[in-house]
Order: structure tokens, then C-alpha cells, then sequence
């Protein structure tokens, strides 16, 4: 539950542990029994920028290591790059971390970090999302519809 | 793929590594190299080899090695042989090159001693004989093998005797140099080239690959130990590195550290000077090397350049000349002609030279934004990974002759661009830009001002919004703030007192970047470390939570003396939380080291002891209504919807505009499934302040769980007095 180092933690996480915990409430009963799917989520989080090739090394360098002896390094999210998976069980009600072991998932959903908050947090419509390239399905397109910001439960704020 | 192999290629010999002073060492190579085609032809196909016979006649191995006849020993072949090898492993002092050199040049400068990695005991021995000389000649003749494109055929040789970290060397730079040497060749063909160097070198291909990418210094450090262990028993080694490495940790440590020196160097003009030279670099590199560019061809490039950095809206790049210069050239509005870069039509470089000392506008903003803000900023969106060794650095800066516009310049020359990796990797840095777009589209740092405000002109308008912040008028207060902070842009206690109103508003965004001016303005304020703390947490923002919350035990008079003076690296959640538990042992009566404990773990979602963290405050501060709704708000985040109401009931009865707490009753009352209960509550809350973006997202996910889309409408359209009729509280 406690985790020692904060940089390598997902956004997602967070929002995954308070979907665990709600799916033991009444509230989270009622969905898994609404809803009746699996789903995978993969996350993919800030990996480091890759090196440009040899003709653009120069220009890399400029822009990204100073005289200090600093290196800046850009931080992206690419969807498809060691992504955590996450597997949203609304047939028994349960939220695991790792690949599906009973069979296939009904949908598959790619994002990365950020925009799964915003997708789970209604800040982003998943069919935009979807349109957007910030959400990518596969599986079963019915199971996708019923993927819904509402499942997930809202993060409250000090 | 191939450019994570080329960056895990560069991780796996040497933290300190770039492919950068390889790239000018390899256009120093091959320049250099005037005897190449004679050596082409001397190299060997097969050499009989026998280990034992390489060992017992040394000299007629000498001189079967193609390039080892003009190298007559200049040191005896012992220490030769060792320095050799000592030197290719010496990568964090540039004695690469210096190796590589040796192989071109076939003499051997006196070297100096390098006390810190020390000459491989384990290796001496096996050294016997001269087996650099056929690595040399191999290594040669692989370089030659460049010049006409030829397959590089393999060379059966002898036992070199080599350690895996010697191997390992060898395998990850010559990837390195190979795709530099065979920069307009296919992928296919580079790994060929490479793959038949390493077989003869009996060195194993594909191990690479799987090793951190770089910019993870403790992975990097922890590579290095290994591999300096492989090589050489004895922790002494390993132990310097280490002591240096935390030097520099200590030097450059943390995102403030590296703004201090960065200011240290630059002075505030940093960036824009460094632009300029750049602008003055890229007139005159190609007068120096009297390389034509073609201007069609250069025009591509520079637009393809300028249009990815125009693609960040941030107005430090918008601004800079260096942009400018791209976009003209890329318009044709500047044309490479010959060996100058002039101006087209208009005389463009005297309306440089004219705007030249108002100062670019990213300096100031740079300076205005202040270094801290840019610092927290910095960490938040790229993680800052502190620093390489210097003794690399000023090998580079001796590099900085041939600027790399020089090289871009060439490249274009050559052609050498429009391969696909080049392509690849621009789109990468493109989707980059695309994302730091879409983070700044108002998420990070840049304060929002209201477009009305009537009490611009107010003679004290300070004053007016704490007696309105008083009296619970958060909107109207925000106003009154703003227009304080308009006029008194250094106020530290108007951008505060600003921060808490859009906190308790509901509006996180403008909560930071509210705070982040007033951190500006007074960088040691515990109220304002501790509120960015707690806006961060709610963003899930976790490094930067942790920054500022250590930052508070930090600047604390009574606790400072917990945190060790220096900022490290990379805060650990574990070594902050036990900081503050020593804090609250020392005085368990101070409500703040609870709060901020509490705060602390809600970072690491350990909440039952944040709750009873907050209950520990509570006992010390029961009429503090923003510590209610941190409890309320734990409370509800562990699934307790129904304790947390209570929580945030209290918060509310003691203060009733508080916005947010009422859109957390709604989240909690939604998250428990009772959707029309929630909506009144959202409905309230935006009632107050119909800028809570979130609460209208809430509001939204609600209306239609509650199956009330006939309402969808006045959401979308926030039409709250439709609302407040049909949803009463």
C-alpha cells in the first residue's frame, strides 16, 4: 500500500486503489452488476525522450544539456510503451494489476497516464477521447460503450 | 526501436556518454583519416590464429596487423598495451577519443594519469603482448571500412584476452560510431557491419537493449558499479565514482540547485544569449568549414525544425530569435548563399541587431516567472536528472567549435536526414512538443486573470479582499486580490491569501499558480509550501507534493534542522514521512506537523493514519474548517463516504462559502451511488463559483447516472439559474 518512491508512481494508481476499495460498496456493487464486463486498462507512463539520430544529435544536445553539466531530459507518454496493466473485473467486482488470467478481457483500453485521469474524471468524453487518439480500444465494441466516466469513483479534495 | 537501442547503447558503457562528442569525434576520425584506402587494402581476411602462437611471436603478429607498421613502439609494449586498454575505459575523461586518435594517428602522446580508474590489475597479465594492436588495426580497419561502403569483412583473430567490460565497451561505441560512420546507410547494413566487428571480437551482439534508458542516474550508477566490479575486484573504484557522483549530487542536486547554477553561469539572459550565439554560430560555421548547402534542401530542414518548436505555444519559444531564425530561413526569407546566411530581401540582420538590446522576451519572462516557479515547473514536467561528469562536459565545450548547426548543416549537405530514424525521431520530439502543448493549455503555472474587475483603481484593494476572503465572499475576494496583485506584483501575501481563495473555490489549477507567485515572492513561507503541497497531492502531482512538503520541514525554524541542508536528488515518500514522524515526536503539539503528515499519507494512500493524523490536528485546531475537509476529504477517498460527510457538515457550519467542501459532499454522495443528492450539492457549489470546472464535469457524470438527461442541456450550456429551480437544496 505504501510505496516508497513517489517518481515512478502512476497517476492512475491512485484513482485504480479508490476503484478497488468502491467496488466492495454499494455503490460499486451496483455497477459491477450493471455493467458485467471485464476490462483491461493499459497505462502508459513518462518515459524519457529517445535519443535522435546521429544528425540530429547536435540539436538534441543544445536543448537538452546545459553547461552546468544538467541534463534536461523530456518526459513523454506514448501509448504502447511499457504500459502497466490494469484489469477492472465488473463480473466479480475486483481490480488487479497484471495481465487477465481468466481468458480475454471484453475490452481493451490504452491511455496514457494523464489521460486516463481525465477520461475517469469526466474532464475528457471517451468517444472524443477515443476520436482524439488518447484512448485506444480493442475488443468488443459494445463492451467499449459501456465504459463510462461513471464507474470509475471521483477522487475528493483536501 | 533502434534509437532506444542507440540511447541504451549509450547508457550501458558510461553514465557520462553522449553520442555527441563520439559524433565529433567520428567526423574527427574520419577526417583524419587520409590513408584510409591503402589500409583498406591491407586488411586482413584471415589471419591464422592460435593463441598460444600469438603469444610466443608477438612480433611477427605485429606485423601481420595492417596500420601496426608505422606504429613502432613508443612505450614498451606492456605499458602500452595497458594504457590502451585503460584509456578505452576511461570514457568519463574523454580518453576515448584520445584512444581512438591513437588508432589514427599510430602514436602514443604521454597519458595522463588518471589516478581514478585505476590500470585493471586482472588485465595486466593477459596484456603480455601487444593484442591492441590487433584491436587497434580491427577497429581501424572497420573505420576504413566506412569510407567506400564496403561490407566489413570479418577477421579471424586471436585471443585478445578481453574482460566483459572491455567487451562490453567495445560492443556498445561501436554501435555508437557505426551508425555515425554509416549515418546514409540502412539499419540492416549497420548492424551487419557491427554484428561481423563484434563476432570477430568473439563479442556477444544482442545483450544490449534491455538497460535503462539514460537519465535514471541510480540506474546508471548502479550499471556503472557492476561494471566497474566486473572488471577490477576492489571497491575502490566503484567508491570514488560514487563519492564524485554525490559531489556533483550535492552541486547540482536538486531542480533549485540546478537553476542556481544555471543562473550562476548565464546570469538571467542565459537562454537568450546562448540563442544569439547560436544565431552567430549558424551565420558563420558555414563560412568556416565553406560547406554549400543546398537552400532547397536546407530550407526543408529548418521548416521542419521551426514548425516543430513553433508547435509550443510557450512564449519563451515563440519569442525566440532562434525560432525566428528558423522560420525566415524556412520562408526563404533567408537563403544559405554559398558560405553566408544573409538576408533575403529585407535586411534582416540589422533588425536583429536592433531588437537585440530590448532583451528577448523569454529572459524577462524567465526572470519574471522567477527561478523557483521555473524550477518546480521544470521538475514537474520533465524530471530533471542532475548532473554528468564536468571533465565530459569541457571535453564537449572544446567541441563547441563545430556547433552543431554546423553538423545539421552537413547532414542536410548529405542528405543524410531524410532517412527514417531521423524521421522517427522527429516525430517523437513532435508528439513531445504536442504534449508540454497540452500540459500548459492552462494546467501548469500561468495565473488566469478575470477580464472584469471592478476593483482595479481600488485604493487599497489588500485590504478589501482579506475583509472580503473574511466574510466568506470567495469570488469577490479573488477580485479584489487579483486586482492587489496586479499592483503589487512582488506581494507575497496577496498572491497567498489569492491561492487559498481558488483553493477553498475549488480551482486547484489556479490555486498553484497563485501560490507559485507567491513561493516567487517569499520562496521560504510555510503556508505557501504547505498549500502547494496540498494542491498537488489533490493532482496527483506526487514528486512535486513531496518537494514542497520537505520544502516546508526544510524551512521550518523549529524543524529544520531534521532535513539535511542540501536537496536531494529524488525525495523519497518513506524519508520524508519519517522526517515529519520525528517532527511530531519532538513537539506532539503542533497541529501543522500533523497536517502535513496527514497530507503525507494521503500521498501514499495510506489512509487510515492520515485520518488519524487529521484527527490528531483536529484535537489542537477544532475550528480550523480546512483541516475538516482534509479529513473529510481522506475520509472519503478510503471509501468512508458516510463519515465524510460529517467531516465536510462541520467544515461547512463553520464556513459556509466553502466551495469546495461542498463539491466534495457531492462526490461523496455520488460516489455512494446517490446521484440526485449529489447534484443539489454541485449545484450549490457552482452556485458559488460557476468556474469550477471540475464540479461541472461531476455535475454532468451525475445528471446522467441519475438518468436526468432532459438537464444535460442547462449543464452543458451552465445555465445555473435552470439548475438551482429543478435542484434545490
Amino acid at each position: 500500500m505504501a510505496s516508497d518512491s513517489s517518481a515512478t508512481q502512476l497517476k492512475s494508481d491512485a484513482l485504480m486503489e479508490q476503484m478497488k476499495q468502491h467496488l466492495s460498496t454499494d455503490a460499486g456493487k451496483a455497477v459491477t452488476k450493471k455493467i458485467g464486463l471485464v476490462y483491461q486498462i493499459n497505462i502508459a507512463p513518462k518515459v524519457p525522450l529517445p535519443l535522435p539520430p546521429s544528425g540530429l544529435l547536435r540539436f538534441w544536445f543544445r536543448i537538452s544539456v546545459f553547461d552546468s553539466g544538467a541534463v534536461r531530459v523530456f518526459v513523454w507518454q506514448k501509448i504502447g510503451f511499457d504500459e502497466v496493466v490494469y484489469i477492472v473485473d465488473l463480473k466479480k467486482g475486483e481490480v488487479t494489476k497484471g495481465p487477465y488470467e481468466g481468458g480475454k478481457p471484453d475490452a481493451t483500453f490504452s491511455f496514457k497516464d494523464d489521460d486516463f485521469i481525465k477520461v475517469a474524471t469526466g474532464k475528457m468524453n471517451p468517444q472524443i477521447a477515443f476520436m482524439r487518439g488518447a484512448m485506444k480500444i480493442k475488443g468488443s465494441l459494445s463492451a467499449a460503450q459501456k465504459f463510462t466516466p461513471d464507474i470509475f469513483p471521483k477522487p475528493s479534495k483536501m | 526501436m533502434a534509437m532506444r537501442e542507440l540511447a541504451t547503447g549509450a547508457a550501458n558503457c558510461d553514465p557520462s556518454a553522449s553520442s555527441n562528442p563520439l559524433g565529433a569525434l567520428a567526423n574527427a576520425l574520419v577526417g583524419s583519416s587520409s590513408k584510409t584506402q591503402e589500409r583498406l587494402k591491407e586488411i586482413p581476411t584471415t589471419t591464422p590464429a592460435a593463441e598460444r602462437q600469438f603469444f610466443a611471436q608477438p612480433e611477427d603478429r605485429l606485423r601481420a596487423i595492417p596500420g601496426s607498421e608505422s606504429d613502432q613502439s613508443l612505450l614498451p609494449v606492456n605499458a602500452q598495451g595497458s594504457e590502451f586498454i585503460r584509456r578505452f575505459h576511461a570514457v568519463e575523461h574523454g580518453a576515448f577519443e584520445g584512444a581512438w586518435n591513437d588508432i589514427q594517428q599510430a602514436n602514443l602522446p604521454p597519458v595522463p594519469h588518471d589516478l581514478r580508474v585505476g590500470i585493471n590489475p586482472q588485465l595486466q597479465p593477459t596484456l603480455d603482448g601487444p593484442p591492441q594492436r590487433v584491436l587497434s588495426g580491427l577497429l581501424h580497419s572497420f573505420v576504413d571500412s566506412s569510407r567506400g561502403g564496403l561490407p566489413f569483412r570479418p577477421a579471424q583473430l586471436p585471443l585478445l584476452g578481453l574482460s566483459e567490460g572491455d567487451k562490453r565497451c567495445i560492443r556498445d561505441r561501436s554501435t555508437i560510431m557505426a551508425r555515425h560512420f554509416f549515418a546514409d546507410k540502412s539499419e540492416d547494413f549497420i548492424n551487419a557491419q557491427v554484428n561481423t566487428l563484434l563476432h570477430s571480437l568473439d563479442i556477444d551482439s544482442d545483450v544490449r537493449g534491455k538497460a535503462p534508458l539514460p537519465g535514471r542516474f541510480h540506474e546508471l550508477e548502479d550499471y556503472w558499479n557492476e561494471s566497474q566490479g566486473m572488471m577490477k575486484p576492489g571497491p575502490h573504484v566503484g567508491d570514488a565514482w560514487a563519492s564524485e557522483f554525490n559531489q556533483h549530487r550535492r552541486e547540482l542536486g536538486g531542480p533549485d540547485a540546478w537553476v542556481n547554477s544555471f543562473e550562476q553561469q548565464h546570469g538571467a539572459n542565459g537562454w537568450a544569449s546562448e540563442f544569439d550565439q547560436q544565431y552567430s554560430q549558424l551565420a558563420t560555421v558555414d563560412q568556416m568549414r565553406g560547406v554549400h548547402v543546398p537552400n532547397l534542401a536546407a530550407m526543408e530542414q529548418t521548416r521542419m525544425l521551426a514548425h516543430t518548436l513553433a508547435q509550443n505555444e510557450d512564449p519563451k519559444f515563440q519569442n525566440s530569435k532562434f525560432l525566428q531564425f528558423l522560420s525566415k530561413m524556412s520562408r526563404g526569407e533567408l537563403i544559405i548563399d554559398d558560405n553566408q546566411v544573409k538576408p533575403a530581401p529585407g535586411d534582416w540582420a540589422s533588425e536583429f541587431q536592433q531588437q537585440h538590446p530590448a532583451g528577448p522576451s523569454w529572459a524577462d519572462e524567465y526572470l519574471h516567472r522567477g527561478p523557483d516557479q521555473w524550477a518546480n515547473e521544470f521538475a514537474a514536467e520533465r524530471e530533471t536528472n542532475g548532473a554528468l561528469d564536468d571533465q565530459w562536459v569541457n571535453e564537449f565545450s572544446k567541441l563547441h567549435v563545430n556547433d552543431w548547426a554546423d553538423e545539421f548543416g552537413k547532414q542536410v549537405a548529405e542528405g543524410t536526414l531524410g532517412d527514417n530514424t531521423a524521421d522517427d525521431w522527429a516525430n517523437a520530439y513532435n508528439e513531445f512538443w504536442n504534449e508540454q502543448k497540452q500540459q500548459s493549455d492552462g494546467s501548469r503555472g500561468v495565473y488566469v486573470f478575470s477580464d472584469m474587475n471592478p476593483y482595479v483603481g481600488h485604493p487599497n484593494p489588500l485590504k478589501e479582499g482579506q475583509d472580503l476572503f473574511r466574510r466568506g465572499l470567495l469570488s469577490e475576494a479573488i477580485l479584489a486580490l487579483e486586482a492587489e496583485v496586479l499592483k503589487n506584483p512582488d506581494n507575497a501575501e496577496g498572491w497567498r491569501l489569492l491561492g487559498i481563495a481558488h483553493a477553498e473555490n475549488d480551482d486547484d489549477q489556479q490555486a498553484i499558480a497563485a501560490m507559485m507567485r507567491a513561493q516567487e515572492a517569499d520562496p521560504t513561507n510555510l503556508e505557501v509550501l504547505l498549500s502547494l503541497g496540498v494542491s498537488h497531492t489533490n493532482e496527483l502531482e506526487q514528486a512535486a507534493a513531496l518537494r514542497y512538503l520537505h520544502g516546508w520541514l526544510r524551512h521550518h525554524p523549529k524543524y529544520g534542522t531534521l532535513a539535511s541542508s542540501d536537496m536531494p536528488e529524488s525525495l523519497y515518500h518513506a524519508d520524508v514521512s519519517r522526517l515529519f514522524s520525528d517532527a511530531a515526536l519532538m513537539s506532539p503539539e503542533d497541529a501543522d506537523v500533523h497536517i502535513v503528515l496527514g497530507v503525507l499519507y494521503n500521498l501514499s494512500r495510506e489512509y487510515d493514519r492520515a485520518i488519524a493524523s487529521f484527527q490528531t490536528a483536529l484535537k489542537l485546531k477544532p475550528n480550523d474548517y480546512s483541516l475538516w475537509n482534509k479529513l473529510g476529504a481522506t475520509q472519503a477517498n478510503s471509501v468512508q463516504s458516510a463519515d465524510a460527510i460529517l467531516a465536510y457538515q462541520k467544515a461547512l457550519d463553520l464556513k459556509p462559502n466553502y466551495v469546495r467542501a461542498w463539491a466534495n459532499m457531492g462526490i461523496s454522495y455520488a460516489n455512494q451511488g446517490l446521484y440526485e443528492d449529489s447534484i443539489r450539492y454541485y449545484v450549490r457549489a457552482l452556485s458559488m463559483n460557476p468556474k469550477a470546472d471540475n464540479a461541472w464535469q461531476y455535475l454532468r457524470i451525475s445528471l446522467s447516472s441519475a438518468s436526468r438527461h432532459d438537464m444535460l442541456n442547462a449543464c452543458d450550456s451552465r445555465n445555473l439559474d435552470v439548475l438551482q429551480k429543478e435542484f434545490p437544496l
